[in-house]
């Protein structure tokens, strides 16, 4: 009796207390976005209408994504410092929806409807897509997204993500694994988030279309606070070369961990681009573990490498303090994007001369990304095909691959 | 599949450290302690605080135990001066309260960001055929070694530990006696929060951890300590590694894998179905 007492209390907690720290955020969101709203248009033309841009984004809560509106906020105050588009200075409007679909669905109406931004830029959200996919279309609103999250980014009409993300990104990891490493016995750990399953299967299926080849093993079950090491076993008993995972980048710490622990070093390791981060690195490095097994994948140019492809970007972050990891790469390509798609507009900018203008842009190269980004009028758009692979070695990454590892079409 | 049987002793020995706390603070104090293992949570984030801040790791571990220790501690002096005559139930229902206040508490100072912390042991492994003991699991089961054989033996062979049976169930006549009750008391919360420290601090590096996952893993431990009666230590360790044990090998069953987590509930639910079979039975004549 006490004991469901307690878990209904337990329960009812934490639900609570994860409210409570939505509601505050949104107080905190707003008053971001009126900073911004308020910064942005101290440049030179005063007197022209500023260009409004939106982003909706996960900025609180339990997994947050600050970092590629703020790469694009960068980009876009540089741009204003420079005298705006055409004169009209950009006025970029960061929404925080605290990973919560009501929160999302506000976030969004306040910018199409209230504010009447001309396009939508540099979201990167837990489930903002799925969310507001359907609205966008139904208003006419197009996103370049900065980190398309949720299966409906990558499967909607109006949005059209920078990121590989994490499907098209595990289709790639498990096609690195068995034709790049050749390894015979590919299997797959999948972290059990039920909403992203079908899209996960999809992923896998793909590769199975491509190469001809089947899994030697799976799991599907994960989850996040489990104790992986009887995972790791399972997969060294069902005689894995090589495994691919997805998770979080403290997952890829956790793997490594019992890797170490139960002494498997024969057994080869790819994560996605979650994993790729310097602390993953420096944590494991500091640990000894990991080194020469894990492998992850970078959407982008690799951001740890000092290469000159990201001079600009490096600088750019540097200077607007914005920490220097694949999402801000993300943010900072999408704005980037949206300030050539805008600078080539003739005439007045509107929605719908944006909107125009994103529909009919096809091949858009860039030195960051290894296949050629698009929006266009298909029906679902995944235009990153293409990663580079890193390898832990000690304490940091190198390149496990120089050039990029371009998915097949078909 | 023998590795994995010896991969849940971690987690067992954790469940079955934290259980035998339970055991031990409602056999002595007659209280069912719901705020044990966000106890030992506190004192395990309050170790990996202090070690990302530059402390050095065994002495950030200890500051971890000795914290869920005093925290532990405080909580048997309030339910030492306030709650001393009041009945099991009402005593059990202030540790809830506690629970909620120390899991908000901790929320605000910690965060809910999943942590890594790092191995107890990293270079210590056994192997043993072609099983691999490592670092955790050889703590974990010393640490439940340990702890029953001084639980026994303090229970059954010492005046202090047959003065604490006293009091729980006569706390009164205990007093009256000329036993220092408080004193007792306060002593048995703190034992009690440094053994939830040691066991939380024990698990923390086997998987990956948010501060509320820590604290709920008063699942298991009430589920063992149930199946213990909340009275046999023994039969509490035993339960703890069964739990451990049926929830990862679940994880090789792929119909049941992905509601493996709901094993301590199982476990829950089924022991109390049986320990009230007779009385059912007996009400409904």
């Amino acid at each position: 009796m006490l004991v469901t007492v307690m878990a209904i209390v337990v329960a009812a907690c934490t639900g609570g207390s994860v409210e409570d720290d939505a509601q505050t955020t949104t107080t905190v969101a707003t008053t971001q976005a009126t900073v911004t709203t308020t910064a942005a248009p101290a440049t030179t033309a005063a007197d022209l209408e500023p260009i409004k841009l939106g982003s909706v984004n996960s900025l609180t809560g339990q997994i947050v994504f600050p970092e590629a509106s703020a790469a694009a906020k960068a980009v876009f105050d540089r741009v204003n410092r420079e005298g705006g588009i055409d004169g009209r200075p950009i006025e970029y409007l960061i929404e925080d929806d605290a990973a919560d679909p009501a929160g999302a669905a506000q976030a969004a109406r306040r910018l199409v409807e209230d504010e009447g931004v001309v396009a939508m830029v540099g979201s990167a959200s837990l489930l903002e897509c799925a969310v507001n996919g359907a609205y966008y279309a139904e208003q006419g609103v197009y996103s370049i997204q900065g980190t398309g999250v949720d299966p409906l980014c990558f499967a909607s009409s109006n949005i059209s993500p920078v990121n590989t993300g994490p499907y098209l990104g595990y289709t790639v990891s498990l096609y690195f694994a068995s034709e790049v490493l050749a390894k015979e016995n590919v299997c797959a750990l999948i972290f059990d988030i039920p909403d992203f399953r079908p899209a996960m299967d999809a992923a896998i299926q793909q590769w199975r279309d491509l190469t001809g080849k089947e899994l030697a093993f799976s799991n599907f079950t994960l989850q996040f606070t489990d104790d992986v090491t009887p995972f790791v076993l399972q997969a060294r008993d069902a005689g894995c070369e090589v495994v691919v995972s997805n998770g979080l980048d403290v997952h890829y710490i956790g793997f490594m961990q019992a890797l170490q622990a139960q002494g498997i070093d024969d057994m080869a390791w790819v994560g996605l681009t979650s994993g790729y981060t310097a602390e993953v690195a420096e944590t494991l490095g500091s640990m000894g573990a990991g080194s020469g097994i894990l492998h992850v994948n970078s959407e982008f140019e690799p951001f740890t490498l000092d290469s000159p492809v990201l001079e600009d970007w490096r600088n750019l972050m540097t200077e607007a303090g914005v920490p220097l990891t694949s999402f801000a790469e993300g943010g900072y390509l999408a704005a980037t994007i949206m300030v050539d798609v805008l600078e080539g507009i003739d005439g007045p900018i509107t929605r719908e001369s944006v909107s125009e203008a994103l529909l009919a842009l096809e091949g858009y190269e860039h030195p960051m990304i290894g296949s050629p980004y698009s929006f266009g009028d298909a029906p679902a758009h995944n235009p990153n095909r293409a990663s580079k692979f890193l390898r832990l070695s000690g304490g940091t990454w190198e390149l496990a691959t120089d050039d990029w590892v371009v998915l097949p079409t078909g | 599949m023998i590795d994995t049987a010896i991969a849940s002793l971690t987690s067992g020995g954790a469940y079955a450290l934290l259980g035998v706390g339970l055991v031990l603070t409602y056999r002595m104090t007659g209280v069912l302690n719901f705020a044990h293992a966000v106890v030992g949570a506190f004192g395990t984030y309050t170790a990996i605080v202090a070690f990302e801040a530059g402390v050095g790791y065994g002495a950030a571990m200890i500051l971890g135990v000795a914290v869920a220790a005093l925290l532990s501690g405080g909580i048997g002096v309030v339910m030492a001066r306030w709650f001393a005559e009041e009945a099991t139930i009402v005593r059990s229902t202030v540790t809830i309260a506690i629970f909620l206040g120390v899991l908000v508490v901790g929320f605000r100072l910690f965060g809910d960001t999943p942590r890594v912390v790092p191995a107890l042991l990293p270079g210590v492994r056994l192997e043993v055929g072609t099983v691999t003991l490592t670092g955790s699991t050889l703590l974990s089961v010393g640490g439940v070694a340990v702890l029953a054989g001084a639980v026994a033996w303090f229970l059954a062979k010492t005046r202090t530990g047959i003065v604490l049976r006293a009091v729980s169930e006569r706390p009164t006549t205990a007093r009256l006696l000329g036993v220092p009750l408080r004193t007792l008391v306060v002593a048995v919360w703190a034992v009690s929060g440094a053994v939830a420290g040691a066991a939380v601090t024990i698990i923390a590096p086997t998987r990956t951890n948010d501060y509320a996952s820590l604290a709920i893993l008063i699942l298991p431990a009430l589920a063992a300590a149930l199946l213990g009666g909340f009275q046999r230590v023994g039969a509490t360790i035993v339960a703890g590694f069964g739990i451990a044990l049926v929830e990862l090998m679940g994880a090789r069953i792929p119909a049941v894998a992905r509601y493996r987590t709901v094993v301590p509930f199982l476990v829950i639910l089924a022991a109390l179905l049986w320990m009230q079979r007779k009385e059912v039975w007996d009400e409904a004549r």
